[in-house]
């Protein structure tokens, strides 16, 4: 297998393959981001903010060209992050706690595999697809989920650590998604991918704007 | 390098009671763990529920706990322990009433305490599909040789969250689920956790040959199935293709119908367009209301439990065909051959998981 291309966002900025797309200077870095990729895709406003990313990172990484002239089960999403959908299960609960008024437009966001079902619907994908907790990102999990795929029909498999946590009062405390594109049937080192990705997030994270 | 894939049953708790015994009898007999209660709804509305009455505090810690303790009386549960194991957990939201704050941390430390601080712990949250996801991903580790036994768990217990949650989507049931019948009318919420194990030899007189499992995605709706069960219908398919196994070899169906209009008619759809509408087919919901995270397992669970007593087991609430396309609904519990089975389960997210098992002869 092989790592075709990797993208980052947070409030800090999007990247993409080591570079920077764009910085965001707008409090709503989300809405700033969509404006940037130039899509036309009005679903994106009512997403949360997991889905959001997500999509963001997605069509950032079309630009690889490698999502034209797939069919449509030759994708596969592998998804995960520590936390769930804690920052939407939060506003669900203020909505039936505080504003006696259950809200289904945040229940269905409870979910935190409704990102890979977002992602699925927006692109077509009928491909496999799971969403998956871990206490924090672990490149190996990932590898190793990537070697059960190959046997599978799919050449190809988006991968996600797409993070919205919130500290012990209740506000965001990180906000970041990483994505990640595989193509399943190509050689190369398995184990040098795992240390690529790690110190690919690794160098996002830490990178100077 | 590509090894035989067996499952085992492990331990049902749900309002039937603890253990597989208990749970044989009941579908034998069509007992449901459904009741009333009333003024449980958003609004004060009775509503039906197949929830645990014998645990009432820290509902899903002790839940888990529970199933473990009885798992841990299990003859081969001595070796699953001694052995080079991995735990797969199946939720949808783990221990709800600690939410936002507690994602899966005290599921952790319970399956810790248990099988040993280095234990390998993964956590699949995929909607109602996480189940058969879990065993999916189990039979993936024994099948590559990276682990001796898989123990899957799947858990979820019922609270005002997902309760007020459904009802806001207005998909809660006024009456106890009907699957697959003309006037159902929604879900009915239940909780549950199943245990299997997943190795590369049976571990008892019981177990069975996993063949294949998949999953695929509507790409249609977050919240509603597809009108043409395209997720389904193609995962249905791959894993018939993968385990080299024909439509008319398909024994019996556990599907998932969760009883509400649009899940159900799609099911119908998808099992026409797979030529297996004429295979017996039953939804255990009507047994256990919908476990959600724990459906897939328990379920699971069940059909094995069928293939055992070779008796197809009734599908409780359904009286007349309620979809477009006319299914083989189990209506009395019947004896028959059961070689192969294959289960499938529907979610939120657009997603669509299945499985086939073999009977070992």
């Amino acid at each position: 297998m092989r790592l075709i291309g990797t993208c980052f966002l947070s409030a800090r900025g999007l990247m993409m393959d080591g570079k920077l797309i764009c910085q965001f200077s707008d409090e709503n870095w989300l809405k700033e981001a969509y404006g940037m990729l130039q899509v036309d895709y009005p679903k994106f406003y009512k997403m949360d903010n997991l889905s959001k990313m997500a999509f963001i990172c997605t069509e950032q990484l079309k630009t690889t060209g490698y999502f034209e002239n797939l069919s449509d089960e030759e994708m596969a999403l592998i998804f995960a992050n520590s936390c769930a959908s804690q920052h939407t299960d939060m506003k669900f609960i203020h909505s039936y706690t505080e504003q006696s008024n259950p809200s289904p437009s945040l229940f269905v966001y409870t979910l935190p595999n409704i990102v890979t079902g977002e992602l699925a619907i927006r692109n077509k994908w009928y491909g496999s697809n799971c969403f998956y907790i871990l206490p924090t990102f672990d490149a190996n999990f990932f590898v190793n989920k990537l070697q059960h795929l190959k046997e599978e029909d799919g050449n190809f498999c988006l991968c996600g650590w797409v993070e919205s946590k919130l500290d012990a009062t209740g506000v965001i405390e990180l906000e970041e998604s990483f994505l990640f594109l595989v193509s399943l049937n190509e050689i190369d080192k398995e184990g040098s991918l795992i240390n690529q990705l790690q110190e690919t997030l690794t160098d996002y994270r830490n990178f100077k704007i | 390098m590509s090894r035989s894939v067996f499952l085992s049953a492990g331990t049902l708790v749900t309002p039937i009671g603890v253990g597989l015994d208990a749970h044989e009898k009941a579908l034998e007999k069509g007992v449901s763990g459904i009741k009333q209660y009333p003024e449980i709804g958003f609004h004060q509305e009775d509503l039906f529920l197949s929830k645990i009455e014998f645990i009432d505090q820290d509902r899903y810690n002790e839940l888990l706990k529970s199933a473990l303790n009885d798992f841990l009386s299990l003859d081969f549960s001595v070796e699953v322990l001694r052995g080079k194991t991995k735990v797969i957990v199946s939720s949808t939201k783990g221990n709800i009433d600690a939410l936002p704050f507690d994602t899966f941390e005290s599921t952790r430390q319970i399956l810790q305490d248990i099988f040993g601080a280095q234990i390998e712990i993964e956590i699949v949250s995929n909607a109602c599909i996480s189940g058969v996801i879990a065993i999916n991903d189990a039979a993936n580790y024994i099948k590559h040789n990276q682990f001796d036994y898989v123990v899957v768990i799947g858990i979820d217990v019922i609270s005002n969250f997902v309760l007020y949650g459904f009802q806001s989507l207005f998909a809660v049931s006024d009456q106890p689920v009907r699957p697959f019948d003309k006037d159902r009318k929604g879900i009915t919420l239940g909780e549950g956790c199943g245990i299997v194990v997943l190795s590369s030899t049976g571990l008892d007189t019981n177990s069975v040959a996993y063949l294949a499992g998949s999953s695929s995605n509507d790409a249609n709706h977050i919240s509603g199935p597809s009108r043409t069960g395209e997720g389904l219908y193609r995962v249905v398919e791959r894993v018939l293709r993968s385990a080299e196994i024909s439509a008319d070899e398909v024994d019996y169906i556990s599907a998932h119908g969760t009883g509400t209009l649009y899940n159900d008619e799609m099911e119908s759809i998808a099992f026409k367009r797979c030529v297996l509408e004429c295979k017996p087919i039953n939804s255990y919901k009507g047994f256990f209301g919908h476990t959600l995270g724990a459906a897939g397992v328990i379920e699971t669970i069940c059909s094995m439990l069928s293939m055992k007593k070779q008796m197809l087991y009734r599908n409780l609430g359904f009286g007349e065909q309620g979809t477009s396309e006319k299914l083989a609904i189990i209506e009395q519990n019947t004896p028959c051959d059961i070689d192969v089975v294959l289960k499938t389960a529907s979610g939120f997210g657009g997603g669509n998981a299945a499985l086939l098992f073999k009977r070992i002869v």
